[in-house]
């Protein structure tokens, strides 16, 4: 476990880069870039031991270090410190690696900006911040990585704040995101307080406490609500659920690298890593749970569909990114825990390698618009087959990483739908929808780019073309250079074997994505709400503690291993089959699986299950999208698209369902016009005067300081001093005579009195 | 024999000494006045050695009194050699002229 006792490297390093690229990069002769890579390289590398670690060992006690940091009062606590398990370092992965990308990709992308020193101190900055996040073991500690994600977002969506239109999108970003975190706050304050009032630990803020009291008990279910469904709001906001998804499209004024890795495969999910993070405490409530599975799923529906009329490629992404977090956490709402961090996992390779592919495409084209592109595929063969990869990995094609990750959420959905829950059906059909949607627009965008015949080439360089290369490239698009097609390539091969991890395919039961990320509150924690849960686990208990007795009595088997084979013991499944048909739960667990320890309820995941009549029914949606995108957009881009041509439906898409729109009137308009008018005048009546009388008052009483203290007594005495000295020594000065005799005479008449005082004292 | 008559021997040229210390305004006179004081000094070393410490074994105080008169005869000298200079710049022995190192 040594190597897991380092992880807060991984998160330090990128600090360091960030403060050499700040201060020095200028000087350097790759302008910093050198720093940052050689950081993201070491992190990556340490992260890449921290996950084989946690991946070897299967679900693991975590680590957690943390030193004291300042006391709250009353005894109470704040600590600073790292919590490293499965998810963390699934986490750190995912961080490092596309980091790792985008800078590699960066430093060719970005080449010849103003300001390429400090976009790559920027991404450093970002990628510590999102990793103070992710190792936090105190929920304040991550608020702290959560707040700094936001800040580097802001400051790297207005990267380029020469436009007013990307300054605007960064405002709109970071206020919205602003508005849900109030919630996150109050969530986490109500939890603390929570955690206080039970008195049993002086560290309120203590993810892994907090759990603990919460699984014994000690938290009330009010508590736990209020506490769980404010985060959720925090996450609503930073992982672009419907309805506060509207900062997300339009954070891609950013440079493209920064929509890759922001954007779309890491701060994105932090809202959706938080919730996993405290996932036991969301599971106890079934309000909680539910509201996950709707706003999930409505945001998983809905986004999909305005991805269907973007020209521009990165709307499209974005767009494609809502709904795709949609999916996750409508996963975390039906019980899938390891389908939805899953998702997010694969996810965040997948769609970091659809940014990066459009981001070489807009360099080639220099446009966004898919309408100025086509026909691509001839002059950018490397940029095409990543490309195409990345779309079949997000429509989840078979044996890419989106067709496990998906599958699982769409079987958690079934899951849960068994066990008598109507959000797990409502995940199974919607999500089925949402992925025709999904394979329907990315076929349409790769229709639109890679075939056909190119439209570009009259270079019209708008506003929003800052982006391109310093030089204009006229005439027929290139390939991009080798720094982004390593990049491309690099995600495109990683996008099959991280969904293997976790996909039916793998051959390891014991060792895979399931265990690796599995810690063990996730495996002690049930659901309360689930009818049975309460018999079955019970029965497990009772199980347990026979076959622990058995064990100890009879043939010295160890406790631990006695416990083990618990786990895989079939008495219980056998026994109760009943009470375990309820409580099947869980996820993929199959009403067969083999693991009885899982099928006790006890466990909010479970091991790879392969549905094939799912996975049938996916392909043939995949396959029927394909083939209607092929239709319309097989020949190059049709003169009118279809998608434009629907009526009033398109009027509702292309307007985003109007959620812009309301927000502009509803809160964006009186904002403006009535708060910030009050404030104005507030500012101008109320606080200005305060100042300026606050400033008479100072003036007067300067003024009298200046008369009497300054003037008369400072001064008098100063010069009360120089005059007694003067008047004194005119006196003194006199005994210095020059008469030898004098002083003769003064010698022994001093002579004489010491001598008399000495007798004196003798006697 | 007792010390008491040299002791108010040496008292009394010590009194006549400083007297003539202050009081005279010839700096001649002020030179030997503080003949006079050393000498009250050395009276007072040779009957302590002679009449009360007479059975020491070495004769400090008859040797020190040589020292001061060597002494005393290197002083006087310096001081006439300064008494010399002062006439030959003034015209004068008068202590009382001799004021300058004053305020």
């Amino acid at each position: 476990m040594e190597i897991l006792d380092y992880s807060w490297l991984i998160v330090l390093l990128p600090f360091a880069a960030a403060v050499i690229i700040a201060f020095f990069g200028k000087l350097m002769p790759l302008k910093g870039t050198e720093v940052g890579l050689a950081a993201i390289v070491i992190a990556w590398i340490l992260a890449i031991l921290v996950a084989v670690q946690t991946f070897s060992n299967g679900p693991i006690e975590a680590v957690e270090h943390f030193f004291r940091w300042s006391p709250l009062g009353n005894g109470f606590q704040l600590e600073l410190g790292m919590y490293v398990d499965g998810l963390t370092s699934m986490m750190f992965l995912l961080v490092t690696t596309v980091s790792l990308m985008v800078q590699l990709y960066s430093r060719e992308y970005m080449l010849g900006e103003e300001r390429f020193t400090y976009f790559f101190a920027m991404l450093s900055l970002f990628t510590f911040s999102m990793l103070v996040l992710v190792i936090a073991n105190n929920t304040l500690q991550a608020i702290v990585g959560w707040e700094l994600v936001g800040l580097c977002s802001y400051l790297l969506i207005g990267f380029y704040w020469e436009d007013k239109s990307n300054q605007d999108a960064a405002n709109k970003a970071f206020l919205v995101t602003k508005f849900a975190d109030v919630g996150l706050i109050v969530g986490v304050i109500v939890l603390s307080a929570g955690v206080m009032d039970t008195g049993l630990t002086d560290t309120p803020f203590n993810i892994k406490q907090t759990l603990d009291l919460a699984l014994s008990g000690h938290l009330s279910s009010g508590t736990i609500i209020l506490g769980c469904l404010m985060i959720f709001l925090g996450a609503v906001g930073k992982s672009g659920q419907m309805p506060l998804h509207v900062w997300l499209p339009d954070a891609m004024a950013g440079p493209t690298p920064v929509s890759a890795l922001i954007h779309a495969a890491t701060m994105v999910t932090a809202g959706v890593f938080f919730i996993a993070r405290l996932y036991p405490l969301f599971a106890q409530e079934l309000v909680v749970m539910n509201t996950l599975a709707i706003v999930g799923t409505i945001t998983l529906f809905f986004a999909g569909f305005v991805a269907m009329v973007q020209d521009d490629i990165k709307k499209v992404l974005a767009y494609s990114t809502v709904s795709q977090l949609g999916y996750m956490v409508a996963a975390l709402g039906v019980g899938g825990y390891t389908a939805g961090i899953f998702h997010l996992f694969t996810h965040g390779f997948f769609k970091a390698l659809l940014f990066l592919g459009a981001g070489s495409l807009i360099h080639a084209v220099h446009s966004n618009n898919m309408s100025d592109m086509g026909g691509l595929r001839k002059h950018m063969p490397h940029t095409y087959w990543t490309f195409i990869l990345g779309s079949l990995a997000l429509a989840g094609f078979p044996l890419t990483a989106g067709f496990f990750s998906k599958d699982e959420i769409l079987v958690a959905g079934q899951t849960w739908g068994n066990n008598g829950m109507w959000t797990g059906n409502m995940v199974l059909v919607l999500g089925l929808a949402g992925s025709a949607v999904t394979t329907f627009y990315m076929a349409r965008s790769c229709l639109l780019i890679f075939w056909g015949d190119y439209r570009g080439g009259h270079a019209h360089h708008g506003a929003q073309d800052h982006e391109s290369h310093a030089e204009v490239v006229q005439g027929k698009p290139h390939e991009s250079g080798w720094q982004i097609l390593t990049a491309l390539v690099s995600l495109a091969l990683l996008s099959v074997p991280v969904g293997l991890s976790g996909g039916f395919l793998w051959p390891s039961d014991e060792r895979n994505f399931e265990t690796w990320t599995a810690s063990t509150e996730i495996e002690g924690t049930q659901y309360p709400f689930i009818v049975g849960e309460q018999e079955a686990v019970d029965h497990w208990n009772e199980f347990k503690a026979e076959h622990l007795a058995e064990g100890a009595g009879g043939d010295h088997v160890e406790g631990e291993a006695a416990t083990a084979a618990g786990d895989h013991g079939a008495p219980l499944a056998g026994g109760d089959g009943d009470v375990l048909a309820a409580p099947v739960l869980l996820a993929t667990e199959g009403a067969d699986g083999g693991d009885a320890a899982h099928a006790t309820g006890a466990v909010l995941h479970g091991a790879p299950e392969f549905e094939p009549m799912l996975a049938g029914i996916a392909l043939l949606i995949f396959l029927a999208s394909v083939g209607l995108a092929w239709r319309i957009y097989g020949r190059g881009k049709p003169e009118e698209d279809p998608t434009f041509n629907l009526g009033p439906v398109t009027t509702l898409l292309v307007n985003k369902y109007y959620l812009d729109d309301l927000g502009y009137r509803f809160i964006v308009v009186p904002v403006r016009d009535k708060l910030a008018a009050l404030a104005y005048w507030s500012s101008q009546e109320i606080i200005d005067e305060a100042v300026k009388g606050v400033g008479g008052l100072t003036k007067r009483a300067a003024v009298s300081t200046y008369r009497t203290l300054d003037q008369k007594v400072i001064d008098g005495g100063v010069n009360g001093a120089a005059f007694s000295a003067a008047w004194w020594s005119e006196r003194l000065k006199r005994i210095q005579s020059g008469n030898v005799q004098r002083y003769a005479a003064a010698l022994v008449i001093g002579t004489v009195a010491l001598v008399l005082v000495f007798a004196a004292a003798a006697a | 024999m007792s010390p008491v008559a040299p002791l108010i021997l040496a008292t009394f040229l010590f009194c006549v000494g400083v007297y003539g210390v202050i009081a005279r305004r010839n700096a001649v006179l002020v030179l030997m006045s503080v003949e006079l004081m050393l000498n009250a000094v050395n009276i007072n070393l040779v009957a302590f050695q002679s009449l009360i410490w007479q059975d020491a074994p070495a004769a400090t105080g008859q040797v020190f009194a040589l020292f001061i008169i060597a002494v005393a005869a290197g002083e006087v000298g310096v001081g006439l050699a300064i008494v010399l200079n002062m006439f030959r710049n003034r015209a004068s022995v008068n202590v009382d002229d001799v004021d300058l190192m004053r305020w």
